[in-house]
């Protein structure tokens, strides 16, 4: 019943999205606007249809419906009821499943949002979107089915991979990242219909960078959510290993970010066309590599799902797409040419086009190092391993740049710039830099590499602060407002602008926790009996014993612990809080799962690496990691906000000064 | 003309990109190089799980040797018993079945032989030296060395079918 | 205490078949040479994981790799003797880092080289001089900082 249904549902999203594929596109080329309802009511018709399958899944999840085969491979009764909707995603073809509800969710709001657009900007534009969502929609009708019916259905099944059912943020961190993936969709059509049509003025531009910053938000609380996970969860103290499937998500991200900077320079000076549209075009193609990375099974990764057929037809999707965009620019080339030419690189479009390389190349670094090893392999026969050193390495000077950068590009005026003003204005950012490297040495940090990091990122923050302040310090001096009210209504001028700054706020924060938790963490390893003590940095453990526990789903071998800080309060961590090994019945090896103690300033990471029940001992893995919460806790709500308020929808006229302000924007400025 | 230049070269590169990963297809990325076919086997000394007394490679010098590495807890292990019980029995005269239980404790692994029972040669290497040594990237793993104490080539999957074993074998007996 | 009670059922219920069984972990060297353990483990690639060093791996056989890592560098080898001991086995597979050397070279030549022309590429664009449209958009020069805030401010209205 639920798989006939659920079949359906797809089959008839499906068929939405072939017809308004093909009329949007046909109709579109033939300029007849006409068939513009019939598109949008066929891409209403998709989503519904999407979203509708899927609710069809999680109710088959929960009631354990065995004859489903996806929910054979994935259900358990024993799985709590969290986790079993959670499973909708966890394994491929729900996966897949789910990715089709959010491309429905994301083509229904495109097209309901502009609904009363004019079909010479909308057909080919939805029909864009509507034969990626055929694609999507024919995966899971085929390849990656995850509804057909099984004639004798098991009792039970084996429940999702335990790594997934081992922390809550596993609950958030995929629909973020899917989100952030799927939505790349939209800007693709956007910049693939504008150059279809031919008309490349200025109107696709701002709903074009918009709606890349949605799902450039969406990615980027993905990204920073799965380092989180693995580190929460995984017990190696580490949050992101340039695995392919971290770098899948990564590479997007880098090219979006860099399309972001570079619309600017498109906006104000009319060159960079190419440029900017080759990147939205790339940003979809590299969602889609990265896609075809995590599921075809060829890259070697913690997080790649099992081994699958689909891999074929992806890559034929990844040709097609590479080839219609290259196509499309060559054939449109002519209309991306530069109005004028940049000046000076001492100048805000020349630390924008610095910006702008320094994304690609390690955009194109982290390319480089995960298709590598393949490359090696198809041509010398030769396996190689391309993992952390290498990128740490490379990544480490560009990082290092792009900081310097976000520094120096907002204090330079567009044009040429004076010598003494410029000279004026860097006195302050650069002096603050300098002491703070300074003080970070005298109070006996060591390593050029991390004290220039916290310099530039002292430097960047005072040039930030003071492009978010100084507005409204004019708004207060000139019209006598109070720094609030000035605050916000200088904010609400110009929304992107300081959303972005406040963006660059959120990317600080992770660079000084990165920097801080990676150079300056102290390490400790021992064996432990009950009561004794081990010192890790300027903390102590202490091992209080063995606990051991059943929940529904696992049990559990618990290492209680209790730590002593510098300032002597001790802090327990016991059972649910205490590092432990839990057994699920699927899997062979234990899980472990470290117990993380969270401060502002430093994070005390514990994992239990082994522990012998007969001599009641233990063995941990400890770290203090200064910092490391930054990288989370500051940088996400700070993300959020930045983008909530560039995104944030301009009043059409001119507000009138009395008028209320939106209350989201106005308790969320600092 | 430059512009044909520049088309021509992206689409050199979606090729070569795409011909890359069409390659990936055929690979599988999880198996693990391993070099050591063709080099000497490296030599060990250690305790056998029935009477404590110490083997060393070094003692059946002269004779082919098949080495298994396995554990208890691990499935494919125990499926493939059968398969090696019967080759050892048929090669008894012709060579050496060693078997080396890594990732393991002694307690358990004598308990599993007790109620399986195992017809040849086990030994016990309590913290995977022998194992780490020997370039193992998995369990369980049948090594054939033949009677030069060279490595010919280790088989990283369990055996199912006696007659494939009986073609690793014909490797290192002639 | 209760740990005590506890720890048999553990020993009940988890000693069984079925799952690995815990292994002692080896007592560390001293700081100075454990870092160096620690460094080296960073750069050798687990042998049973999924593309994670045997320093980052929980993996039972990650640490008897390691213990291996500790073996020679208690013998006194130098860190390419040790890679030597893993490359022996496995290939360049097991360097978590190529070697600098042969095909590998163009993982760090490439980047560099496109680092190149892209600055050569913005460098030879800003030689062609300030551009006429930017001299016509007629701003004033006088605060270049607020009036580029201003003329944001009109652009962001003007949406």
């Amino acid at each position: 019943m639920n798989s006939t249904l659920g079949y359906g549902l797809v089959l008839a999203g499906l068929l939405c999205a072939v017809f308004a594929a093909v009329v949007g596109i046909a109709t579109g080329l033939s300029r007849r606007e006409g068939a513009l309802p019939w598109v949008q009511r066929a891409m209403y018709g998709f989503a519904g249809a999407m979203v509708l399958s899927n609710l069809v899944m999680v109710k088959a999840l929960l009631e354990h419906d065995f004859s489903v085969k996806y929910v054979s491979q994935v259900g358990s009764r024993a799985t709590p009821t969290e986790y079993t909707i959670v499973s909708l995603w966890s394994s491929l073809e729900g996966s897949i499943l789910f990715w089709g509800a959010i491309m429905g969710l994301y083509l229904f709001a495109f097209t309901w949002i502009y609904r009363r657009e004019h079909g010479r900007y909308m057909l080919l534009t939805l029909g864009t979107m509507a034969a990626v969502a055929v694609f999507f929609s024919f995966l899971i009708a085929g390849p990656a089915n995850p509804w057909p019916a099984i004639p004798n259905p098991p009792a039970d099944g084996p429940g999702p991979n335990p790594l997934l059912q081992n922390h809550p943020l596993m609950i958030i961190h995929p629909p973020m990242l899917y989100l952030g993936y799927v939505g790349m969709t939209v800007p693709f059509g956007i910049a693939a219909g504008a150059l279809l049509r031919g008309e490349l003025g200025d109107a696709w531009l701002v709903p074009l960078r918009k709606w890349t910053l949605v799902p450039w938000m969406f990615l980027s609380i993905g990204i920073i959510l799965g380092g989180w996970w693995a580190y929460a969860v995984l017990g190696w103290g580490g949050y992101w290993a340039w695995d392919p499937v971290e770098n899948a998500s990564f590479m997007p991200w880098l090219t979006a970010t860099a399309f972001m900077h570079s619309t600017m320079v498109l906006e104000r000076k009319k060159s960079l066309k190419l440029w900017t549209i080759a990147l939205a075009l790339g940003s979809f193609v590299l969602t889609i590599i990265g896609t075809f990375m995590t599921r075809s099974g060829v890259f070697n990764s913690v997080h790649s799902f099992t081994q699958s057929d689909i891999g074929p037809t992806f890559l034929i999707f990844i040709a097609l797409v590479l080839v219609f965009s290259v196509a499309l620019l060559a054939v449109r080339g002519h209309l991306l040419v530069a109005e004028s030419h940049l000046g000076s690189i001492v100048s805000r479009e020349g630390s924008i086009l610095l910006n702008n390389l320094v994304f690609a190349a390690l955009t194109f670094v982290v390319l480089l190092g995960t298709v590598y090893p393949l490359a090696t392999e198809a041509f010398f026969a030769k396996k190689i391993t391309v993992g952390e050193p290498y990128f740490n390495q490379m990544a480490l000077p560009l990082g290092l740049g792009m900081l310097f950068l976000m520094g120096v590009g907002p204090v330079l005026p567009w044009g040429a710039p004076s010598k003494e003003l410029l000279q004026q204005q860097l006195v302050v950012p650069t002096g603050s830099g300098v002491v703070t490297a300074g003080t970070c040495f005298a109070a006996g940090y060591r390593g050029f590499m991390p004290l220039l990091a916290f310099g530039l990122a002292a430097f960047a923050t005072v040039v930030t602060v003071r492009e978010l302040f100084l507005p409204a310090k004019q708004r207060m001096d000139e019209q006598k407002e109070a720094l609030f009210t000035a605050l916000f209504r200088s904010a609400s001028r110009a929304r992107r602008r300081f959303g972005g700054y406040v963006v660059h706020l959120a990317i600080i924060a992770a660079i000084v926790g990165i920097a801080a938790s990676s150079a300056y963490k102290t390490h400790a390893t021992g064996t432990l009996r009950p009561g004794e003590t081990m010192t890790v940095g300027d903390w102590k453990v202490r091992f209080d014993g063995l606990a051991t526990g059943k929940e529904p789903h696992r049990e559990y071998v618990a290492a209680n612990i209790s730590l002593t800080g510098p300032s002597g309060v001790e802090i327990h961590r016991h059972e649910s809080l205490a590092p432990r090994m839990n057994f699920y019945e699927r899997s062979n090896d234990p899980i472990g799962s470290p117990s993380v103690s969270a401060m502002f300033l430093r994070d005390v990471y514990v994992s239990l690496l082994n522990f012998d029940s007969k001599a009641g001992t233990a063995s941990f893995n400890a770290w203090v990691f200064p910092l490391v919460g930054w990288i989370w806790y500051v940088t996400i709500p700070l993300l959020v906000l930045g983008s909530v308020i560039a995104l944030w929808p301009q009043r059409r006229q001119r507000p009138a000064e009395a008028s209320a302000p939106a209350p989201a924007v106005a308790q969320g400025s600092p | 003309m430059k512009k044909q230049v520049a088309v021509g070269s992206a689409l050199a590169v979606i090729a070569l990109v795409v011909y890359i990963m069409a390659k990936g297809f055929g690979t599988d990325p999880h198996a693990v190089p391993f070099l050591l076919s063709g080099k000497p086997a490296p030599a060990f000394t250690i305790k056998r799980l029935d009477n404590d007394q110490l083997v060393s490679l070094a003692d059946f010098k002269g004779k082919p040797i098949v080495i298994n590495f396995w554990a208890t807890w691990c499935g494919p292990c125990q499926t493939e018993h059968p398969v090696l019980d019967w080759a050892a029995k048929k090669y008894a005269n012709d060579a050496v079945f060693l078997g080396i239980v890594f990732e393991d404790n002694e307690q358990n692994t004598k308990r599993f032989l007790a109620r399986n029972g195992w017809s040849f040669v086990q030994l016990f290497d309590p913290k995977s030296t022998v194992a780490v040594d020997y370039g193992v990237s998995g369990v369980p793993e049948t090594y054939f060395i033949d009677r030069h104490g060279i490595i010919n080539h280790k088989v990283a999957a369990p055996f199912v079918d006696p007659r494939e074993f009986a073609a690793h074998m014909e490797t290192i007996l002639k | 205490m209760t740990w005590l009670a506890l720890s048999l059922v553990a020993s009940l219920t988890l000693g069984q078949e079925g799952y690995a069984p815990q292994r002692p972990v080896t007592d560390p060297l001293d700081a100075a040479r454990e870092a160096r353990v620690q460094r080296l483990g960073k750069h050798l690639r687990c042998a049973v994981c999924q593309g994670v060093s045997i320093a980052d791996s929980p993996a039972s056989m990650a640490r008897a790799q390691l213990d291996k890592v500790r073996e020679l560098v208690a013998q006194g080898k130098t860190d390419d003797e040790i890679y030597d001991y893993f490359v022996e086995r496995y290939g360049e597979w097991a360097l978590m880092e190529p070697r600098k050397s042969g095909v590998t070279l163009g993982l760090w030549v490439f980047p560099v080289l496109l680092l190149a022309i892209g600055l050569y590429v913005i460098w030879a664009q800003s030689k062609k001089g300030p551009a006429p449209a930017q001299q016509a958009s007629g701003e004033p020069k006088a605060e270049p900082k607020t009036d580029d805030y201003l003329a944001k401010v009109r652009a962001d209205l003007e949406k």
